[in-house]
């Protein structure tokens, strides 16, 4: 009995870790731009398939100095940048962050080539971490 | 005798009607009668090359205002251009159209960085700018907004809002017609060629 209960309780103290494990990160991959331009845009398919909302509070690397999450939007007929402050994945929903809309601005140390990859943390919201590694496309 | 009038006056109605009809685009808007004449504007472009009405003579020119510290909206239109340019079969269109990208932040965008710009999406692409008044001087008529945003403090970092559109110029330098952002290749590659065919 006793035993059952810890075990219980194990498994009730890893459902956030089993919740973070369910997030299906897909096509992450970063612009290439020319050696002069300093900013890249970075783009991915989120699905969370949870029960609970995700957060997406920072994300970091060591070959960037900073990345934000930033969104092109249209008002008064020009396009324009949005800071966001984090990335919202509902529960059983998609985020798609793509050309023309929701994209990461990433700002490497050193100018990108097509094929590398680089390796991004991503922090939540109950300060847990998940790695991943976007490819850089032409 | 009045069938051969009959025939002959047919002709010249569908040939009248044909003819000013205005052009339907699929991803645009075509002017048609409405084209206006540019005023004289002076830019500088990628090879150090004045850029003015003059150079805009003789070719369909697709103008797309931006800045090359845009990692989103300026590489995925000046992609699409490309592909556009691409999916062109008549090479005698594609040869009829030249792509400006014109940067709206000149105090960054040297001649040196447009050069390394236009060339990394097609070497065809044609890269210009001028200081703010100046290029106002083509932007006011062509009624594309854009705004540098305050540089404070950190001078290298900061944003431009800028209009998404493509313009389309036609062969006497008038502003034909209008690309809404976003812009979709083939549609304009299949836009661009009629008008070029019917012209």
């Amino acid at each position: 009995m006793r035993l059952l209960l810890t075990l219980l309780l194990t498994l009730l103290l890893m459902i956030p870790f089993l919740v973070r494990a369910e997030l299906v990160l897909e096509d992450a991959w970063i612009q290439n731009l020319p050696p002069s331009v300093p900013v890249r845009a970075g783009y991915l398919t989120i699905t969370n398939p949870s029960a609970a909302t995700v957060r997406i509070v920072g994300l970091r690397g060591e070959a960037f100095t900073r990345i934000e999450i930033h969104r092109s939007t249209m008002k008064d007929g020009t396009m324009q940048m949005e800071s966001r402050s984090a990335l919202e994945i509902e529960a059983g929903e998609t985020l798609r962050l793509e050309p023309g809309g929701l994209h990461l601005m990433m700002y490497p140390r050193q100018p990108t080539r097509p094929g590398d990859s680089y390796r991004v943390i991503l922090e939540f919201g109950d300060g847990e971490t998940r790695n991943l590694d976007m490819v850089v496309r032409k | 005798m009045i069938a051969l009038a009959a025939l002959a006056i047919g002709f010249g109605v569908s040939w009248y009607l044909a003819s000013s009809r205005p052009i339907q685009l699929e991803s645009g808007t075509w002017f048609g009668e409405q084209a206006r004449a540019l005023a004289d504007f002076e830019l500088t472009d990628h090879r150090n090359l004045p850029l003015t009405r003059a150079e805009l003579t003789g070719k369909w020119s697709l103008m797309f205002f931006g800045f090359t510290h845009c990692p989103d909206i300026c590489p995925v239109t000046l992609q699409t251009l490309d592909r556009m340019l691409g999916s062109i079969d008549d090479a005698d269109v594609s040869a009829a159209l030249q792509v400006y990208f014109v940067s709206v932040d000149p105090y960054r965008d040297t001649p040196e960085r447009l050069a390394e710009y236009v060339a990394y999406f097609n070497p065809a692409f044609i890269g210009a700018s001028a200081p703010p008044q100046k290029l106002r001087q083509l932007t006011g008529p062509l009624g594309i907004a854009h705004q540098v945003h305050q540089r404070s403090g950190d001078s290298e970092n900061y944003g431009v809002d800028h209009s998404g559109a493509v313009v389309l110029i036609n062969p006497q330098a008038e502003f034909a017609g209008l690309f809404g952002a976003p812009q979709d290749a083939a549609a304009m590659a299949r836009d661009l060629t009629r008008i070029v065919e019917h012209h």
